[in-house]
């Protein structure tokens, strides 16, 4: 995609800016999953390699360590299976850059999300976790930039990464009004007191990234003090 | 490889568990734990010579065991593994007194070959 920045320097500058940061998400996310398939492989050669060592030691070992092998096996089939999500998963995020604007189904969106940055959260011993819908059936769609949709989502969870302690959880939901779809980014847990945890946030960089990547999908966002945590207001279609 | 005594510390059980498992028929003494505070725990029950270190882990991550092994035991060789696609952590890891670091998947006469040299110029 190339853009001109030369007609109004400070909104190409501001431009410049984000489509830099919209590439380091990219790479964050990338890595991420690249770092997960890695110990999906490392995994399988470990287990093969155990079978190849009990094997090597003598033909009559193959059944002395039968119950060793055949775990083996079932550990080198667990990883293909996660190895072949986790491809798909990253397979998606990739294809997530063939349109500017696409309509999004935002139930699907957030499962898909909770993949992509649920290895961020437990490096930080968080759980990411879905809230189910109220009404489980229901589609709920909107038409937006859905890279700018991801990092957002994404700011959210690191705003609340950055101001929560270990060992608590994320919960990530939905609510639709008229005009406007609501995604609740809630944090439980130890938590420090509401005005507290308000002015965390709020003091962050991330904030401010937030509330810019918020803007640039016609939305806002805000702090919810009482049940500690972000919401993210979007249009149902995001202007041109 | 007489005697000789490891600690495996990665977050991912399955991979930790077969490593260990590998490393013991080749007659290696090998603790293997996924959490780094238990890890410190198992070094301090009975000091290994060769520690494994997982860098990305939840919790204590590997650099601040790393900097907490060193501090106790600077005797004992610590060897990174790294699935992280930068050396960047590695090197940091080096600054702090690693013996060196390794990216995973490794495969097994590696990192066999790694540990025999981190005991040959053990201080």
């Amino acid at each position: 995609m190339t853009v001109n920045h030369s007609f109004f320097p400070e909104q190409g500058e501001r431009m410049k800016r984000w489509e830099e940061k919209e590439v380091k998400f990219f790479g964050k996310i990338t890595a991420g999953f690249t770092h997960e398939l890695k110990n999906v492989l490392a995994i399988i050669r470990e287990s093969s390699g155990l079978m190849e060592d009990i094997i090597s030691i003598s033909p009559e070992a193959i059944i002395l360590y039968q119950d060793k092998i055949q775990k083996s096996l079932d550990r080198i089939k667990n990883q293909i299976i996660r190895g072949v999500e986790l491809t798909d998963r990253l397979n998606r995020f990739a294809h997530s850059t063939d349109e500017n604007i696409a309509k999004i189904d935002l139930p699907e969106f957030i499962e898909q999300f909770i993949a992509l940055s649920q290895r961020f959260a437990r490096l930080k011993n968080v759980a990411l976790i879905t809230v189910p819908a109220e009404q489980p059936d229901q589609s709920i769609t909107i038409v937006s930039r859905l890279i700018q949709l991801q990092m957002a989502l994404y700011t959210g969870v690191e705003c609340c990464l950055n101001t929560m302690p270990a060992g608590g959880e994320i919960r990530i939901g939905l609510k639709q009004s008229k005009e406007k779809v609501a995604v609740q980014v809630l944090c439980k847990g130890d938590l420090p007191e509401e005005s507290e945890f308000i002015h965390n946030i709020s003091a962050s960089e991330k904030w401010q990234d937030l509330q810019e990547i918020s803007a640039g999908l016609g939305g806002s966002v805000e702090v919810d003090e009482s049940a500690h945590g972000i919401v993210l207001f979007l249009p149902d279609e995001i202007g041109p | 490889m007489k005697n000789l005594k490891i600690v495996l510390v990665d977050d991912e059980k399955e991979f930790v568990m077969t490593l260990a498992e590998r490393l013991q028929l080749r007659g290696i003494q090998t603790r293997a734990t996924t959490d780094g505070e238990y890890a410190l725990q198992l070094i301090e029950a009975d000091p290994p010579q060769v520690v494994i270190l997982d860098v990305m882990m939840p919790g204590l991550g590997g650099l601040e065991v790393l900097k907490l092994i060193k501090a106790q035991y600077p005797q004992i060789q610590v060897i990174l593994l790294t699935g992280y696609g930068s050396t960047k952590e590695g090197i940091t890891g080096m600054h702090l007194g690693a013996f060196d670091y390794m990216m995973k998947p490794v495969s097994i006469e590696e990192l066999i070959e790694k540990i025999e040299e981190a005991i040959d110029s053990q201080p």
